[in-house]
């Protein structure tokens, strides 16, 4: 089971904001070029004698002309810089680049729009204004428009950034707070302590000097759940450490069911990990390798330094939950993997796969550079 | 009082043992660490009382108690933290132990369990026949979801057949039954139970008033609210039985 609950909610609300931006987009575009239109038309015929010897129609054409250009171009613009991922950019690499759109856009844009009037309207040439001062003036009014949706556009995109990025640093916050009430509220598991309780009951008159050890490893496995919750990693011998007290008390409880391999290397035991995870996975093992079948079976403990990352694996018996483990299987895995993913960020996994028939191997993994 | 022991864990049996000393009218049978070997044991030794871990490998306790044929032993559960169980229990206040058992909780239980009990301690006569038919005070173990319950036979109103299933109607409850309506019939005291179609069988005490129905047949309505058909072929021997 890959822990993806929680990935695969940001990722439908992630299609969702998507979607909302893109109406956004037309909106905004519509409402724009729509009011740019408007504010044409209506200097258009505030001054009829600017000129005059261009037909009404010509200059309905040529401005739709200019609009559909405009919105044509802005479009693309969108389109290629998203490619080049400009939005990702901060101000002193994007104004070179805005400023240098808006020139070229307005080139093209007043190229187009010169070639579109001279040749297929075959407008004459009004000799009042000479042609390169008119096309200046043309290419800068144009500029102004280009820089100014440009400008809107990334305003826009830095605004929603800083929203979302606030909105993100709240909901980590958030779910490391939950992670911790939780880590604290599972760290013990209430039947395993009574059971264990209930057994050394039974060997106190059995054989003392085990029961006397016993109530030092429950000891010492309580202390440490206790403490725990309050350190971010421990030093992997220490979590190995209460593990194999927790393993001794199992061993009280379950006695021959419950067979133990253990292959740690000698460069992992100064590692950083989060304590309590190999408790967890052991825990694990036990609930559903060995509790649930009458003859028990073999629980594995493998630790190995590999390049850059810590590998535990624990092995147990038994089947992978049908359909990708979304029973209780899930919680204390999930919590463990969600914990993991918090302080050691995306480099730390935690997997439960079955390598062999009737095997399941609980693998975490845990870089070494981070975090620690 | 013939005891078992049924605890996947040696030392809790141990020291369930170890506390059953102090009562002496209760003497210790046998043990067993799962539910298949619970099964052979109380058919070689036939146990009057099985203290039952509810927490076992493979099948649980509720799980051995639902594969009995009736009646259902006499029982005193043992848990170490059960939500859902201990909630089951108190629903029907079953008794249950807490491990580590307190002593004096464990009196408490066994002095209650003496009190149910016809009779005196040794009860519950010589084992009942496995094959033989079940009193009016006899109980049945059934199950449903997270609640579950030691019915008396008295108390069932209605049994429905529901396949290689038998619904049970008692109380405000229907649970299901694990056995088919017909191997449920040859168990039943034909004194109290009778078969008014090929789907029901209705508890003769809890008839509430009775009218013709189409075809000769007769319609029976319980104190429960429930109507049952009675075909016609069966109407003739119910009022042979019911004028008697």
């Amino acid at each position: 089971m890959e822990v993806t609950a929680n990935a695969t909610v940001s990722v439908d609300d992630a299609r969702r904001r998507q979607r909302a931006k893109e109406r956004l987009y037309v909106l905004c575009q519509t409402l724009g070029w729509s009011l740019f239109t408007v504010m044409e038309l209506a200097s258009t015929l505030a001054m009829p004698n600017f000129d005059n010897d261009r037909s009404r129609s010509d200059q309905l054409s040529a401005l739709i002309m200019m609009v559909t250009m405009g919105l044509l171009m802005t479009h693309f613009f969108r389109l290629l810089m998203a490619r080049w991922s400009w939005k990702q950019m901060n101000w002193r690499f994007l104004a070179p680049r805005i400023l240098l759109a808006a020139v070229v856009g307005s080139l093209l844009w007043n190229g187009l729009g010169c070639a579109y009037t001279r040749g297929l309207l075959r407008e004459a040439w009004s000799p009042k204004y000479s042609f390169p001062l008119l096309f200046l003036i043309s290419w800068f009014y144009g500029f102004t428009l280009m820089a100014a949706w440009l400008c809107l556009y990334f305003f826009y995109h830095l605004f929603e950034r800083l929203n979302r990025s606030e909105i993100e640093r709240f909901q980590l916050m958030t779910s490391v707070k939950e992670a911790e009430l939780r880590a604290l509220k599972s760290q013990v598991n209430p039947h395993f302590i009574f059971n264990s309780l209930n057994s050394l009951r039974a060997l106190i008159g059995e054989d003392p000097a085990r029961a006397r050890q016993a109530v030092t490893q429950l000891a010492n496995l309580l202390r440490y759940s206790l403490q725990s919750g309050q350190l971010e990693t421990v030093p992997f011998e220490d979590e190995l450490r209460v593990v194999n007290d927790y393993l001794a008390l199992e061993q009280v409880r379950h006695e021959e069911r419950l067979r133990l391999r253990l292959d740690v290397a000698p460069d992992t035991l100064q590692l950083p990990v989060p304590p309590m995870l190999l408790q967890t996975l052991v825990e694990n093992a036990i609930k559903y390798g060995i509790s649930p079948r009458p003859e028990g079976g073999e629980i594995a403990i493998v630790a190995r330094r590999e390049g850059s990352v810590l590998r535990l694996q624990v092995t147990n018996p038994g089947e992978m939950a049908p359909n990708g483990g979304s029973s209780s299987t899930g919680v204390g895995l999930q919590n463990a993997a969600e914990r993991l993913r918090l302080i050691f960020g995306a480099g730390a996994s935690l997997r439960l796969r079955s390598d062999a028939p009737a095997r399941v191997v609980a693998e975490a993994v845990i870089p070494l550079s981070a975090g620690a | 009082m013939k005891v078992l022991l049924i605890d996947d864990e040696r030392l809790a049996r141990n020291e369930l043992r170890r506390l059953l000393e102090a009562f002496p009218t209760l003497k210790v049978a046998g043990e067993a660490a799962n539910a298949k070997q619970a099964r052979e044991q109380m058919a070689a030794l036939k146990p009057d009382l099985l203290f039952l871990d509810v927490q076992m490998p493979g099948e649980t306790g509720m799980d051995l108690l639902e594969s009995l044929a009736p009646p259902a032993p006499q029982v005193i559960f043992t848990t170490a933290y059960d939500e859902f169980a201990v909630k089951a229990f108190e629903l029907n206040a079953l008794d249950y132990l807490l491990k580590p058992v307190d002593p004096a909780r464990l009196a408490a239980a066994i002095g209650r369990l003496s009190a149910r009990l016809p009779g005196a301690p040794a009860v519950n006569g010589a084992a009942p026949d496995l094959r033989g038919q079940l009193a009016a005070g006899d109980k049945v173990f059934v199950r449903e979801g997270d609640r579950c319950w030691f019915v008396e036979l008295g108390q069932i109103r209605l049994l429905e057949s529901e396949g290689n299933y038998t619904r049970v109607h008692f109380g405000d409850a229907q649970p299901q039954l694990f056995r088919s309506l017909n191997a449920m019939e040859e168990r039943l005291d034909p004194k109290f139970f009778f078969r008014a179609n090929r789907r029901q069988i209705i508890n003769l005490s809890w008839i509430s008033g009775i009218e013709p129905w189409f075809s000769g047949g007769l319609l029976v309505l319980l104190k429960g609210g429930e109507k049952v058909e009675i075909s016609r072929r069966q109407a003739q021997e119910f009022r042979d039985r019911m004028s008697l």
